[in-house]
């Protein structure tokens, strides 16, 4: 650093991501309505352009958080900026909180008032919708695979916390395997939803069935906001891996570990916008149970 | 300062002295000035071509009839390689009002304000030597370039109607769904999603920046108010965008993976998404305006030579506009059919917000009272401010009151209001602020002959624009019409004259910048002399690469 | 319940539309143009319905009148500060930067007035929700881009409502972009029933001179009503956006006398006498009600579906609304 600077903050160097970056989300938005519905002379079903923007993407965060990670061993990331990184991950994380907000939003407004859709002019509707769950919808029984996989992500929280404690007491031995059980519940949870999306797919509970046209926002809200949550796992569980990686190496001491801990506070938030789901969308307004 | 000499040596990165070379410096910026600076030309060019499309609206609207989206209008011959640039239909005039708003709002306004004034100085004013984040800093700025490239493809590809999406800027469903077939809108959608993200990436940069990186005795009950702004704007984009993203994220779906959330015949309701674009869609406007109110507390204060009035209750009527700015949404919804008791419910809590802005007027005028005014260019574009807003913030209240938004509801008067607080409101405070922080940003002085030209100008021009929407509005010309009847004629014409002395005074604004960018007068450090107490005004003009090495120390007296 | 009160405000307003009228130098128009607008008014096109005059009181009589005392107040305080304490009147400034009386009260009064603003405001908007009994109902869906009007009570099945075309309109004399093919026809002086959907995208049934508007949103039926007290022809528009044809979808709406009203439901092949039997059974039998249009827009909904629940038929409700 040059001569006379006396304070503790982290003047980044001037770095290609940025612009690499924006550059690949150009081209993965552009490449992802192509494939949707065909842009600029390329027909729809085009999807190179897509994921040759999605490899940019990739590349792009590979190359950001390799750069972190340099910075964070050689130094740069003192008290005072890694208070700064703390902070940094709350409020993404509040922001996530916010967008989930938007799912949930749908979700009960479908669930709590779907009496008025009684009132609709469109007769199919008023029948679907006269019961819940809806006319045509089979919900999925919340005490089978949803149960097991609440306490799959619970047993994660405290595997992810046993890990914590032993980074903290310096025993990098028993954070490895306390980490390594985190990610194999996390892959577990995963294998376990997309099985049960599989059958729901499978067997029409709410999508394409005989009797399901009128009632395709039930299918809509639920998928969209498990789907969502389960892509979170799916970052999480790669954030942890990361982790896993760096602890192999001689990265993340006892004292400094913020990468460890942000991944934590993730699983954490991916862990209880779960509870939620469960608590609401299956138990509470899983309809009767059958 | 042990722990900074101890981790001294072993940095690679030298380079920190100096400025880096030109393609270093401005495109893979880690520095909030020149970050702050890209910003800052971005939105002057988005205000051009965001007032060009507003020409072609008022073109359009200056008599009955159609004569500029129409075929064998001048507007079709103007061609580039054969195609024709805005498709000249009907279809096209939404288009424009669609892009116009869109630009306006997150390629003008927001840029300007957030990532120009609020990069370059939200870490000055405190004391810090950059932002919190810098490298993330320069991701929100080429993110918004990216959103921008996207918006301009959207407009020359199929919407399903014609060329672009012409379904306005709220995006209504299912005219954003099942009315528009084709790319366009999609693009449009993926624009904001990256707009968005780029805002939300930038409040995790300034909130963390105001929160942990004040100088030493900077405490937050001693921070200028324009940081005040841009922290109670931060948080409310960070928590009113990802409800806007999950909302578009579900028009996308609709669109093209088959979901029913906003589709009738599925069980949808379309109204659903309006209460997720307006739970986004009301904070946002005060998005646009609150870092306004900022720059003109400073510029009030200065140009008197008078401390800010009432400062806490100035910083804490902004908190409160923040809060209650979360919960009067739906009073954008009167007229889609929602229970009694919560349009009344939404009356009320909307009218509240006339207080605590009606404690920041009232300030304003008390910190220039018993003052020593000087009329500077800034102080004309705040006073200026302080007038046609409160024009613009009365007509809200009177819509707020739902029994007269019946009459009201997407009429011009709606357009006239929201023209004063945006138009007349947030566009003057960034004019002030641009004026205010000339010589500080750009190291040169501009002429106070043609900064005034400027105001008076812009002044008369854009009140003959929208003063008389609101009588259009008041004897009912509905919004979003390409073409009128007879009755509406008179008003329409005189708003299309005053567009045209407002082109007059965007030209002398292009003068300013030109006349200071040739004869380069060098910058004081502090122009505005004992009024400029901010920390910025203690650096040179421009203020060194890397500013306060040495963190200043802050006595209390420092506002 | 005319009180004298409704007298005041008759006259108050009355004073105030002809002070402004004097002041613009206009006075014919407010009589002659009722239901359309006119060049260079600048007020709220005139009414013709209780509602319309309570919002026109409301605006005219409470709402324009503070908004410019605020208004000018502040200017007026600009206007002694610029004067007062520029820097060649008042060369050294005051120091000062507080004063609690001060703050408290600009904070209270501006409550105090609130309050009084949402007085008017509720009662109002509770009259436009306290929908009388009606005598009539009609059913309007908005289209791409036209109208579709449905009498259930008088058997008249959809009929369409566009755009008048221009060359037609010159011919006529009548106001092109607002005049339609078809009227709504409605008889005078009964309260009129207006239940309002949507079959493609959403479009909004307005009419300034009734000081109606509601959304037409697809699977939603939403209600509003009117009371026409005189017999002419008022003029309407979709107000939301609906897409390419949104300034060319007006809606034009005949008062006429009831015995007009009759011949008129004749002349469509109605049954006049359901308007009384309508009384009884509200829409009960709009669904045998065969539909004229739907081929016109596949993707709608029957526009013939009857509306079950009929909120607001509140048989006991008085005849006036409550603002009176
Ligand atoms: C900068 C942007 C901005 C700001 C600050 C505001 C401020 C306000 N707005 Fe506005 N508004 C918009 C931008 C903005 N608005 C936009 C863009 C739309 C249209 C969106 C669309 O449909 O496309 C809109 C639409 C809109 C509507 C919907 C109209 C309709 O569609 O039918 C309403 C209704 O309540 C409303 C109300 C208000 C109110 C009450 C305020 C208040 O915050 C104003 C408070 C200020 C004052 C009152 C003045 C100062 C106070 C005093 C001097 C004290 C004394 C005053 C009193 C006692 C009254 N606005
Ligand atoms: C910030 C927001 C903003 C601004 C500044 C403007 C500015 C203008 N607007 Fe716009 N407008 C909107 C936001 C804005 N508008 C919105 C949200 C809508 C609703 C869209 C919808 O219905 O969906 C709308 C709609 C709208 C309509 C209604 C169209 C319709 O309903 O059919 C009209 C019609 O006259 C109009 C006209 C104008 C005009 C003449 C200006 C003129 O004032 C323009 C003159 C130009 C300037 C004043 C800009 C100069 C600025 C710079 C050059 C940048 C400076 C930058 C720095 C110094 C850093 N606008
Ligand atoms: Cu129909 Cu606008
Ligand atoms: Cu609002």
């Amino acid at each position: 650093m040059a001569a006379g600077v006396k304070h503790d903050y982290h003047l980044v160097d001037p770095s290609p991501w940025p612009l690499v970056g924006s550059i690949a989300a150009t081209v993965m938005a552009l490449g992802g309505v192509a494939w949707m519905k065909g842009l600029f002379g390329l027909p729809e079903g085009t999807s190179w352009l897509f994921f040759a923007g999605f490899a940019g993407v990739l590349f792009t965060m590979l190359g950001w958080w390799a750069d972190v990670v340099k910075e964070a061993n050689r130094g740069d990331h003192t008290p005072v900026v890694s208070i700064g990184l703390r902070y940094g991950m709350i409020l993404f994380i509040a922001s996530e909180v916010m967008f989930f907000v938007a799912w949930f939003w749908v979700f009960f407004e479908m669930a709590l008032f779907h009496e008025v859709r009684t009132h609709s002019p469109i007769e199919d509707v008023r029948a679907a919708w006269a019961t819940w769950p809806p006319q045509g919808v089979e919900t999925v029984p919340a005490f089978q695979l949803p149960l097991v996989n609440t306490l799959i992500l619970l047993l994660s929280g405290t595997t992810v916390t046993w890990a914590h404690h032993a980074l903290q007491q310096g025993d990098r031995k028993s954070t490895k395997i306390g980490l390594v059980l985190t990610i194999a519940l996390g892959v577990l949870f995963t294998a376990v939803q997309a099985y049960e999306y599989h059958h729901i797919f499978s067997h029409n509970y709410f999508f394409g069935g005989e009797n399901a046209g009128n009632s395709g926002l039930y299918g809509s809200s639920f998928v969209m906001a498990t789907g969502f949550h389960g892509f979170h796992v799916l970052v999480g569980t790669l954030f942890l891996i990361v982790c896993l990686i760096r602890l192999m190496g001689t990265g993340m001491t006892q004292k400094q570990h913020f990468g460890f801990e942000a991944a934590a506070w993730y699983w954490h938030f991916v862990d209880v916008v779960w509870l939620f789901l469960f608590a609401f969308v299956y138990v509470i307004f899983g309809g009767p149970a059958h | 300062m042990a722990q900074a000499a101890a981790h001294d040596h072993d940095h690679g990165h030298d380079d920190h002295g100096h400025t880096p070379g030109f393609f270093t410096r401005w495109f893979l910026s880690t520095n909030h000035k020149d970050i702050g600076t890209l910003y800052l030309i971005f939105a002057i060019m988005a205000g051009i071509v965001g007032g060009a499309l507003s020409g072609l609206i008022r073109w359009e609207l200056a008599e009955p009839g159609i004569q500029v989206f129409t075929e064998g209008s001048w507007l079709a011959q103007i061609k580039i390689a054969g195609v024709s640039l805005i498709e000249p239909s009907k279809h096209g005039y939404n288009v424009v009002v669609t892009a116009h708003a869109l630009i306006m709002i997150f390629f003008m306004v927001m840029p300007a304000m957030i990532g120009g004034f609020g990069n370059w100085f939200v870490p000055l004013m405190i004391g810090a030597p950059d932002m919190a984040f810098p490298r993330m800093n320069n991701i929100s700025f080429w993110l918004l370039v990216a959103a921008w490239v996207l918006l301009c493809c959207s407009l020359f590809v199929d919407g399903g109607p014609g060329k672009g999406f012409g379904g306005g800027w709220t995006a209504y469903p299912p005219l954003s769904t099942s009315g528009h077939t084709g790319p366009a809108m999609d693009l449009a959608i993926l624009s904001l999603h990256l707009a968005g993200a780029s805002s939300i990436l930038g409040s995790i940069n300034f909130i963390t920046t105001i929160f942990n990186m004040r100088a030493p005795g900077m405490t937050l009950h001693r921070m200028p108010l324009f940081v005040w702004s841009v922290l109670v704007t931060v948080f409310l984009l960070l928590l009113s965008l990802p409800v806007l993203a999950g909302a578009i994220t579900m028009l996308l779906t609709d669109r093209n993976f088959n979901t029913h959330f906003f589709d009738a015949a599925g069980g949808g309701d379309p109204v659903m998404y309006q209460h997720l674009f307006w739970f986004f869609g009301h904070p946002e406007v005060y998005i646009l305006i609150l870092p306004g109110f900022g720059i003109i507390s400073h510029i009030v204060s200065t140009f008197s030579r008078k401390p800010v009035f009432g400062y806490l209750a100035m910083a804490y009527a902004m908190v409160a506009i923040g809060f209650i700015g979360f919960v009067v949404w739906a009073h954008h919804m009167y007229t889609v059919g929602m229970p009694i008791e919560l349009r009344a419910y939404f009356v009320a809590a909307t009218m509240v917000i006339a207080v605590p802005t009606g404690v920041k007027v009232f300030s304003w005028i008390a910190t220039m009272w018993g003052g020593s005014i000087s009329f500077k260019t800034p102080m004309l574009w705040a006073i200026g401010f302080i007038f046609l807003f409160t024009v613009g913030g009365v007509t809200g209240v009177v819509l707020a009151n739902a029994g007269i938004d019946y009459s009201l509801h997407d009429t011009y008067y709606v357009v006239a209001h929201f023209h004063y607080v945006l138009s007349l409101g947030a566009v003057f405070a960034i004019f002030a602020g641009f004026y205010y922080w000339y010589e500080k940003i750009w190291g040169v002085k501009y002429n106070e002959f043609l900064g005034a030209l400027h105001f008076w100008i812009t002044f008369v021009g854009v009140n003959l624009i929208f003063f008389p929407q609101h009588f259009l509005g008041l004897q009912g010309m509905p919004r979003r019409y390409v073409d009128f009847p007879d009755g509406f004629a008179y008003w329409n014409h005189v708003s299309s004259i005053g567009y045209a002395v407002t082109v007059a005074g965007v030209a002398v604004f292009m003068l300013v910048l030109i006349e200071s960018a040739i004869r380069r007068r060098k910058a004081e450090a502090n122009p505005w002399g004992e009024g400029a107490t901010t920390l910025e005004w203690t650096l040179s003009s421009p203020p060194p690469f890397h500013q306060f090495n040495e963190l200043p120390v802050v006595k209390p007296d420092v506002h | 319940m005319k009180s004298s009160f409704h007298a005041w405000r008759t006259r108050a307003a009355g004073a105030l539309a002809g002070a402004t009228a004097a002041f613009w130098g206009a006075t014919a128009w407010a009589v002659d143009n009722i239901g359309e607008p006119t060049d260079r008014a600048i007020d709220l096109q005139p009414g013709v319905t209780q509602l319309r005059h309570d919002a026109i009181f409301f605006h005219n009589v409470i709402l324009l009148p503070l908004i410019t005392l605020i208004t000018l107040f502040v200017l007026a305080l600009l206007i002694i500060v610029v004067v007062k304490f520029n820097r060649k009147a008042n060369p050294v400034p005051a120091k000062f930067s507080h004063n609690t009386a001060l703050e408290v009260a600009w904070t209270l009064i501006p409550v105090l007035i609130l309050v009084f603003v949402a007085i008017f405001s509720f009662r109002l908007l509770f009259a436009y929700n306290d929908m009388p009994k009606p005598d009539l109902t009609v059913k309007a869906t908005g289209y791409q881009w036209y109208w579709g009007y449905e009498y259930p009570d008088q058997e008249i099945g959809e009929f369409i409502s566009n755009n008048l075309p221009e060359e037609q309109a010159k011919a006529e004399k009548r106001p092109y972009r607002l005049a339609a093919t078809e009227p709504l026809v409605v008889p005078v002086n009964k309260v009129v029933r207006v239940q309002v959907t949507a079959a493609d995208v959403i479009h909004a049934f307005a009419v300034p001179s009734f000081g109606i508007i509601t959304d037409a949103i697809p699977g939603r039926l939403n209600e509003i009503w009117f009371k026409a007290e005189r017999i002419g022809v008022y003029y309407g528009n979709c107000r939301e956006l609906c897409g390419v044809d949104h300034a060319f979808m007006p809606i034009e709406v005949r008062v006429v006398s009831q015995a007009d009203f009759d011949a008129w439901v004749a002349k469509k092949g109605g049954n006049p006498a359901g308007a009384a039997a309508a009384l009884e059974a509200p829409a009960a039998d709009a669904a045998a009600t065969p539909a004229a249009a739907t081929e016109a827009a596949p993707a709608a909904p029957s526009p013939a579906t009857p509306e079950p629940q009929a909120p607001a038929a509140t048989p006991t409700a008085p005849p006036a609304p409550a603002a009176n």
